[in-house]
């Protein structure tokens, strides 16, 4: 009997994973979208040199983001499965796009009167590497240097 | 150049495909390569058993025991009753070595033959069966697995199973564990065909030794009675033993063909 009830709680798991997560991943793409439109006023670049012609520099400042994004249950089985085939982990992908986004979002919205960052580097770090039965999640961390201008007159 | 912020029209670094299908395909796949890969393998099982002679079998398993929390009694008078009656049915019935009867306390009434000739009778059975002739009925039934291999069989494709499922989810997950200790209890399982004929052959060493069959559905009717308490059909679906009252209808069919009378029982 106990294997019957191990089977149904899976399946319970699965569809709460999957629903959940569904519904987490909408809303927080909807943000992203909005955030970044919003966001565009801060150019931004991972050369060491400031795009274009640039009024005079009034400070600079290292400013940075980072996130940390766990992954449904659903989405871990299915890597799981894919592990077994092989193939790419299809599942494991918006949550990099959503992560490093994220990140990139934050780091900016640290620094609402920058005029441009420059120097960005994104780098994902770890927390849960290595131990057994951690939880799965990703983390990424952007940071570049802002800098701001004098205002135009 | 001057330079223009803008967006990306299109995310290219995410598949815009159904994750649920791809769920769906990958594990329907897996199931399938499971099931071939266990059918093949029980296949191979069952072709081995008729390979392993009683004498390997004894050597393979006289040294095992049952690692469950079965509570083996002490010998006592009733055990020994127990293994009179065993012992006067094997003279009826080609069991290919000594079967050892147990004792073991337990609120269950089941009994279990494993590998090897040792049979453990839960004493939970002792309580329902009251007549010597259902006793013996149960003893027969069990030593009709022996005579048709079948605890050697149900336990090859427990083997397997436990096995596959080690190599598919690895050793400490919930499913190898639960196969594990089902493995350890040695409790086995078996089809509904192998069930049906090792009643048959009970019958005939029931009425080989008793000259009629009398008492052979006591144990199944007194479980039966005991069960109306509850409605547990779903219970039934999964169990591996036909429903009580197929079984006892099938018990008297078989009665009826081969033409064995009942009689009054002796008292255990």
């Amino acid at each position: 009997m106990t294997d019957y009830i191990n089977i149904i709680v899976f399946f319970i798991l699965i569809s709460c994973g999957y629903f959940f997560g569904k519904h987490a991943e909408k809303n927080h793409y909807a943000s992203i979208n909005k955030r970044e439109k919003k966001m565009l006023k801060i150019p931004t670049t991972n050369s060491r040199h400031p795009i274009g012609e640039i009024p005079d520099v009034m400070k600079s400042r290292l400013v940075h983001g980072n996130v940390v994004i766990s992954v449904d249950y659903f989405k871990r089985i299915l890597a799981g499965l894919r592990n077994f085939f092989g193939g790419p982990v299809r599942s494991y992908e918006t949550l990099v796009d959503r992560a490093r986004r994220e990140a990139i979002l934050r780091m900016k919205e640290s620094c609402p009167g920058a005029g441009q960052i420059i120097n960005l580097r994104i780098e994902t770090s770890s927390i849960s590497q290595g131990g057994k039965n951690t939880i799965g999640s990703i983390e990424v961390l952007a940071y570049g240097t802002a800098i701001f201008f004098y205002p135009e007159n | 150049m001057k330079y223009r912020p803008s967006l990306p029209e299109h995310n290219d670094n995410i598949s815009h495909n159904q994750q649920f299908k791809e769920f769906l395909t990958l594990l329907s796949g897996l199931i399938a390569i499971f099931l071939i890969i266990f059918w093949a393998l029980g296949f191979f099982v069952d072709i081995a058993v008729t390979h392993i002679t009683p004498e390997n079998e004894a050597a393979l398993f006289s040294k095992f025991k049952p690692v469950i929390d079965l509570k083996l009694k002490e010998p006592s008078e009733r055990q020994a009753d127990l293994q009179a009656i065993t012992d006067s049915l094997r003279e009826c019935m080609e069991v290919p070595y000594p079967v050892t009867v147990r004792l073991a306390k337990s609120e269950q009434s089941n009994a279990i033959a494993f590998p090897g000739g040792t049979v453990i009778v839960l004493d939970g059975l002792l309580d329902k069966v009251k007549s010597e002739n259902g006793i013996a009925f149960v003893m027969a039934h069990e030593l009709g697995h022996y005579i048709n291999r079948d605890h050697l069989q149900s336990m090859g494709r427990q083997i397997v199973l436990l096995a596959l499922s080690t190599a598919l989810t690895g050793t400490n997950s919930g499913i190898s564990k639960i196969l594990a200790n089902a493995q350890a209890a040695g409790i086995a399982r078996y089809s509904q065909q192998q069930e049906s004929r090792a009643d048959k052959t009970a019958l005939q060493a029931l009425n080989c030794l008793y000259g009629h069959t009398g008492g052979a559905t006591e144990f199944f009717e007194a479980l039966d009675l005991e069960e109306k308490g509850f409605d547990n059909k779903a219970l039934h679906y999964f169990s591996t033993h036909p429903e009580l009252k197929k079984r006892i209808a099938n018990i008297n069919s078989l009665r009826e063909s081969m033409g064995f009378e009942t009689k009054g029982v002796k008292k255990f």
